[in-house]
C-alpha cells in the first residue's frame, strides 16, 4: 500500500513540476501509460494474498484516478496560457488594407439607367431601343415639328446626310413604335443623344436620355402627374413634389415643362428636370390613332440629371471622362 | 425679354410685387429668368416661348398676366392697346403726296408708313431715356428710342428712314438682285441674294427686312423728314436671312417667332402718340397701309367634357370662357357643354381644340391638377428578347471582374478601329467616307477629334488605360458602334496586368492575358446558356497574329479576341501585354438562348487519375480534349489540365502536358482497377494522336 502512496506521491509532484502540456504528455506516459508506473503496480498484485488483492487493486484504482483528474486539470490550466500565448503570436493589425477580390463596378449613368428600368418596369412600361442614327423624318417630321424649325439646323443637330441625323431626343422612337405596334401601349427608352453643342461644365455634344410614353383611352394631365410623382419618388426619396408649369415642344398638346422639388435636396426650390406633356393630337392622327377614343402622354429628361442632383455632382463632362477617381465614387 | 415694372403697371393696375407677378408669369409659361434693380426699379427678364412671339412685348405680358390674377385690371391705356390705338387722322390722305409704298414679294404681307416732318431729332425726355436703359437698350435719339420703346411697349418692331435719303422718296419691299449690296447699320456690307427680302427705295436696297436698317438712310440728329416703317413679314424668310448673315436683333427675334399683322397699324399709332405728347408736333395726316395678306385666324370649338377629361381636372363652361375671353378669343358660341371661339390675330399658334384645352387649362392653373395613376391593363414591363440579353451579357461582365466604362460615340479615327485606314488629307463631307470607306462621318464636326462615329469601342478603352494610368486595369464598355453596313451593339474588353490592386502581401497572382480573358468570356457565354467557341485567326492587324482568336457565340460569329498587335501597342503608348476583344451581339438576334441542361447529380464517390503526357507542341488542346471526351465515355464527370511544362527532359517542339481525370459512376462506385481500365482507355486514345505517356 505504501507502495501506491510513493507512487502516487511522486506522480502528483511529476505533474506540479510540468510546465507545459507536452511535459505533461510525458507525465501522463510515465504513470498511466499502459506500462507507466501505475498501471505496472498491478503486475504486483499476483504475489498478494487473495484478501489483500480487492483491496490492493481499489487503491491502485483510485490512485490512478486522482492522478488522472489532477493531470487534466493541469492540462487545462497549461492549455488556456499556452493559447493565449499562440493568440499572442498570431495577433494581426485589422487596421491593415483589405485584399478585395476584382468586383466589376458600373458606370454611374448604368446604375441610374437601372434604377430608371426598374421603376418603369415594374410600371408596366415595356424597354426597347431605336437607332442613335436616325431617320430625319422620326426625329422632326414623326413628331410634328414644323418645317424650317430652329431644332433641325446643322448648328443644333449633327447631320450625316439630309436624312440621317444623330437622334437629339429618344423621343425618336415614338414614330417607330406608332408605325409597327397598336394602343394601349406603354413604352420606354434609355439611349444617347446628340447636340451640336459647345461643351463645358453643363453642356455636352452627347448626353442620355429616358423617354418614356403611353396611350390608353382618357389618358390625362392627371396620370402624366402621377406616372412622373412614382418615377420622381423612385429616383430622389419618398418626399417628392411634381410640378407642371407650361412649356412648348412640338411633340405635346398641352406642354409643360414638370420640376420637382423635396425638402432634403435643393434647399425645397423648385428644380426643372425635363418636359412632358399629352402626346401631340396631330402625331397621333398621322398613324391612325383615333384621338376621340385614345390620348397619350409622354415625357424624357436627361439620365445625367439625375445622379448630378442627388448627388451634386457640378460638371457634366465626367460622364464621358471615364476616371476612375470619379466613376469608383458611386460603385 | 426684359420690362420695368412701371413699364407694366402702365398695362396692368396691380398691387402684386416683381416676384408675384413674375411667378404668375411663370405659371402661364412665360419663365421667369431673373428680377434684377436697376435705377431703383425691378427689371424683370422673361423667357419667351419659341411659338409665343405675342409675348414679346409688355401688352402680351400684360394679358397674360390679367388672365392668370383676378386681383390685376386693365388699365386704360391696355384697353386703347387692345382697341388698336384709334387714330383721328385714320381717313387723312395727306400722306399720299409725300410717299408711296409697293410690295412686290409675298413673304411681306403688310407695310405700313407714316411720313414725318419739320422734325428736331435729338435727345429722347428723361423718363424714356431711362426706361430704356433699364431694360439694357442704349439711348440714341427720338426717333430711334421712340421705335425701339413702342417695340417693347406693344410687340411690333419699327423702323425710322431719313425721308430725304430715300431715292424717288418711296418704299419698294422686294426680293433682293442678286449680288446686290447693302451696308447695315452695324457696318457691315452684304452681299446679297434673290432669297434675302430687302426694303428698297427707287434704286438700291435700304434696310434688310424685319432685321437691321441700312446706314446711308439711317435718321441722325439733323434729319427733319422720316419715314416711319411698320411691316409684317413672314417669320421663315427672316430666321433664313439673319442666320445666313449672321445677324441678331430684337426685330427680328419678334418676327422669327411671329407679330400679330393687326397691330401694324396700331404701332404706327402709339408711336405719334408719344411722339406729339412729347414734342407736341404732328406726322403727316393720315397712314399708308398696303395689307395684301389677310391674317390667319380659326374657328374652334372646344369640348368642356373633354378638356376636363385631358386636363384631369374638372372645368366649367363658364371658367372656360372667361379665361378664353381673357385671352382675347372671340366668342362665337356656347352651349351646356361646348364653347365657339375665333381665334385672335396673333395666336398663329392656336389651330385645334386641344390647343384652346391647353390655354384652359394653363389659365385654370397646373398646380390644380392631381396626381393619379393610369389603370387598366399593362404588359410586362423592362426589357425584353435581345435587351434582355444585353442586360444580362453585361451584368455577367461585371461579375467577372470588369469595370464598365462609358465613353463618346463620335471621336477621331484609330489604329484599332475595325477596318482602320490612314487617314488621308482632303476629307469629304458627311455620310460614308471617300477616304474612309466603311465610315460614318458627320457634316459638321465641332473638331476633327469627334468627326466620326466609332466602328469599334476598343479605342475609347484604350483611352481609359491611358487616362487612368493604371499598371491593372480591367475594363468593358456595351453600347452602339456604327459603319456604313449598319448600327450594331457591340461589347469590347480590355485587359491588363494583375487582378488584384497592388498587393502589400506578396502573392503570386494571376496576370492578365488570352487565357484569362478567354476564361471571362467563356463565363459570359455560360451564364446566358450560349456555347462559344474560338477559333484561330491570323488576319486582324491590330491582333498579335499568333494570339488572336474569332469568337463563336451560339452559332454566331461574334468578334475578335487577342492580344494587342505589338506594333499598335508600340504607335498607341499602351503596354504589349494587354489582352483585348469585341463582340457584336447583334447577330444574336437570331440565336435562341439556350436553356439549361440539368444532369442528375451521382451520389457515389468519385476517382482521380492524373495522367501526365508529351505531345507535340502543334497539336491544338481541343483536339486534345475531344479525343479525352470521346475515350473517357459518360464515367470521365470532369478533367482539366493543371500543368504545361516544356524543358529539361521534353524534346524540342514538345510539351509535357498534366491532365486530371474524375471519373464516377452514377449509382455504382467505381472500384480502382475499373478506374484505372478508364484511364488506360484515355491514354490509348491519346496515342492515336502522337501522345506518349511520360
Amino acid at each position: 500500500m505504501e507502495q501506491v502512496t510513493a507512487v502516487q506521491t511522486e506522480a502528483i509532484t511529476a505533474i506540479n513540476a510540468a510546465r507545459s502540456t507536452d511535459d505533461l504528455r510525458v507525465v501522463e506516459l510515465e504513470f498511466l501509460g499502459k506500462s507507466g508506473k501505475l498501471s505496472g503496480l498491478m503486475k504486483g498484485i499476483g504475489a498478494l494474498p487473495n484478501d489483500q488483492k480487492p483491496l490492493f487493486g481499489a487503491a491502485v484504482n483510485q490512485a490512478k484516478s486522482q492522478v488522472e483528474a489532477l493531470l487534466n486539470q493541469r492540462i487545462q490550466d497549461l492549455k488556456g496560457g499556452e493559447l493565449n500565448r499562440q493568440f499572442e503570436t498570431e495577433r494581426i493589425d485589422i487596421t491593415l488594407p483589405g485584399r478585395a477580390p476584382r468586383y466589376g463596378r458600373e458606370h454611374v449613368l448604368q446604375l441610374t439607367t437601372n434604377k430608371i428600368k426598374r421603376t418603369l418596369g415594374s410600371m408596366g412600361f415595356v424597354y426597347q431601343e431605336s437607332p442613335e442614327l436616325e431617320h430625319f423624318r422620326y426625329n422632326f417630321d414623326a413628331l410634328n415639328y414644323p418645317p424650317d424649325h430652329p431644332a433641325m439646323d446643322e448648328q443644333d443637330t449633327f447631320y450625316v446626310e439630309d436624312d440621317l441625323v444623330l437622334r437629339t431626343q429618344c423621343t425618336a422612337l415614338q414614330g417607330r413604335v406608332f408605325e409597327t405596334q397598336k394602343p394601349p401601349l406603354r413604352v420606354f427608352t434609355v439611349g444617347r443623344t446628340f447636340r451640336n453643342e459647345a461643351v463645358d461644365r453643363t453642356h455636352n455634344h452627347t448626353f442620355h436620355q429616358v423617354d418614356c410614353f403611353m396611350i390608353d383611352r382618357g389618358i390625362s394631365m392627371a396620370h402624366l402627374k402621377g406616372t412622373l410623382g412614382e418615377f420622381a419618388r423612385a429616383m430622389f426619396g419618398p418626399e417628392v413634389n411634381v410640378r407642371f408649369r407650361p412649356d412648348f415642344f412640338p411633340f405635346v398638346e398641352p406642354g409643360v415643362d414638370y420640376a420637382i422639388s423635396t425638402p432634403k435636396l435643393f434647399n425645397g426650390k423648385w428644380v426643372e428636370l425635363g418636359g412632358a406633356g399629352l402626346i401631340h393630337p396631330n402625331i397621333l392622327e398621322r398613324y391612325g390613332i383615333d384621338t376621340r377614343e385614345f390620348s397619350g402622354f409622354a415625357f424624357g429628361l436627361g439620365v445625367e440629371r439625375i445622379p448630378m442632383m442627388a448627388y451634386g455632382i457640378d460638371d457634366l463632362r465626367h460622364f464621358f471622362d471615364n476616371d476612375f477617381r470619379f466613376l469608383s465614387q458611386f460603385a | 425679354m426684359k420690362l420695368t415694372l412701371s413699364m407694366l403697371k402702365d398695362y396692368v393696375e396691380t398691387n402684386l410685387d416683381a416676384q408675384a407677378i413674375a411667378n404668375h408669369l411663370t405659371m402661364t409659361g412665360f419663365e421667369l429668368e431673373e428680377i434684377t434693380e436697376v435705377e431703383g426699379e425691378p427689371v424683370l427678364d422673361i423667357n419667351i416661348m419659341a411659338n409665343r412671339g405675342d409675348g414679346a412685348s409688355v401688352l402680351g405680358l400684360s394679358r397674360e398676366l390679367l388672365a392668370k390674377d383676378p386681383s390685376s385690371r386693365p388699365t386704360e391705356l391696355y384697353t386703347r392697346a387692345t382697341n388698336r390705338f384709334p387714330a383721328s387722322d385714320a381717313h387723312n390722305r395727306d400722306i399720299w403726296a409725300k410717299t408711296s409704298v409697293e410690295i412686290q414679294t409675298a413673304s411681306c404681307t403688310r407695310y405700313a408708313a407714316r411720313v414725318f416732318e419739320n422734325l428736331h431729332n435729338g435727345p429722347s425726355p428723361e423718363w424714356l431715356q431711362r426706361r430704356l436703359r433699364q431694360i439694357g437698350q442704349r439711348p440714341i435719339s427720338l426717333l430711334v428710342d421712340l421705335t425701339n420703346y413702342v417695340m417693347f411697349e406693344v410687340g411690333q418692331p419699327l423702323h425710322a428712314f431719313d425721308l430725304n435719303t430715300l431715292a424717288g422718296e418711296r418704299i419698294i419691299v422686294r426680293q433682293a438682285e442678286a449680288g446686290e449690296k447693302l451696308t447695315t447699320l452695324d457696318g457691315t456690307t452684304h452681299e446679297l441674294q434673290p432669297h434675302h427680302m430687302v426694303i428698297a427705295d427707287a434704286d438700291h436696297a435700304i434696310a434688310l427686312a424685319g432685321i437691321m436698317g441700312g446706314e446711308p438712310t439711317e435718321v441722325s440728329e439733323s434729319t427733319t423728314r422720316c419715314l416711319l416703317e411698320s411691316a409684317h413679314f413672314v417669320n421663315t424668310s427672316v430666321r433664313r436671312t439673319r442666320k445666313e448673315l449672321g445677324l441678331f436683333t430684337e426685330a427680328s427675334y419678334r418676327f422669327e417667332r411671329s407679330v400679330d399683322p393687326e397691330g401694324v397699324v396700331a404701332s404706327l399709332n402709339r408711336f405719334t402718340e408719344l411722339y406729339t405728347e412729347i414734342t407736341g408736333e404732328k406726322p403727316v395726316g393720315g397712314v399708308i397701309d398696303v395689307y395684301p395678306t389677310a391674317p390667319q385666324t380659326h374657328e374652334l370649338t372646344v369640348f368642356i367634357r373633354r378638356a376636363s377629361t385631358l386636363l384631369g381636372m374638372d372645368i366649367t363652361v363658364e371658367q372656360a370662357q372667361s379665361y378664353l375671353e381673357n385671352l382675347g378669343f372671340t366668342i362665337l358660341g356656347i352651349s351646356p357643354d361646348s364653347i365657339e371661339v375665333q381665334t385672335p390675330t396673333w395666336r398663329i399658334d392656336i389651330l385645334r381644340e386641344e390647343d384652346l384645352i391647353e390655354e384652359i387649362g394653363r389659365v385654370h392653373g397646373y398646380e390644380k391638377i392631381p396626381e393619379a395613376l393610369p389603370i387598366g391593363s399593362t404588359p410586362i414591363g423592362g426589357p425584353q428578347g435581345f435587351e434582355l440579353l444585353t442586360d444580362q451579357i453585361r451584368e455577367a461582365a461585371l461579375r467577372s471582374g470588369f469595370d464598365q466604362v462609358v465613353s463618346h460615340s463620335l471621336r477621331d479615327l484609330h489604329p484599332l478601329d475595325s477596318d482602320f485606314l490612314s487617314p488621308s488629307l482632303g476629307r469629304g463631307g458627311g455620310g460614308v467616307d471617300d477616304q474612309q470607306p466603311s465610315r460614318i462621318r458627320v457634316r459638321q464636326p465641332h473638331s476633327p477629334e469627334m468627326a466620326y462615329l466609332r466602328n469599334s469601342i476598343l479605342p475609347s478603352l484604350t483611352d481609359a488605360q491611358r487616362k487612368n494610368n493604371l499598371d491593372n486595369i480591367h475594363i468593358f464598355e456595351i453600347g452602339r458602334i456604327h459603319s456604313s453596313e449598319g448600327e450594331f451593339t457591340q461589347i469590347a474588353f480590355l485587359s491588363n496586368g494583375t487582378f488584384e490592386e497592388q498587393s502589400w502581401r506578396p502573392t503570386d497572382q494571376s496576370t492578365a492575358d488570352f487565357f484569362t480573358l478567354k476564361g471571362t468570356l467563356e463565363q459570359i457565354a455560360h451564364s446566358v446558356n450560349l456555347p462559344i467557341a474560338f477559333k484561330r485567326h491570323t488576319s486582324d492587324p491590330r491582333f498579335h497574329p499568333t494570339r488572336c482568336a474569332k469568337v463563336i457565340l451560339g452559332n454566331q460569329d461574334v468578334g475578335l479576341i487577342g492580344q494587342i498587335h505589338p506594333l499598335v501597342a508600340e504607335s498607341s503608348s499602351l503596354p504589349a501585354t494587354t489582352v483585348l476583344a469585341e463582340l457584336t451581339l447583334d447577330p444574336l438576334k437570331h440565336e435562341v438562348t439556350g436553356i439549361p441542361t440539368y444532369h442528375s447529380i451521382s451520389r457515389n464517390p468519385a476517382s482521380r487519375r492524373d495522367i501526365a503526357i508529351l505531345i507535340k507542341k502543334d497539336v491544338p488542346f481541343a483536339e486534345i480534349e475531344a479525343t479525352i471526351l470521346t475515350a473517357g465515355g459518360p464515367d470521365l464527370e470532369r478533367h482539366w489540365l493543371f500543368d504545361v511544362y516544356e524543358g529539361k527532359g521534353v524534346p524540342d517542339g514538345f510539351h509535357s502536358l498534366a491532365i486530371a481525370l474524375q471519373f464516377r459512376r452514377m449509382n455504382a462506385n467505381l472500384k480502382d482497377e475499373e478506374s484505372n481500365a478508364l484511364r488506360d482507355q484515355v491514354v490509348t486514345a491519346l496515342t492515336s494522336l502522337g501522345a506518349t505517356l511520360r
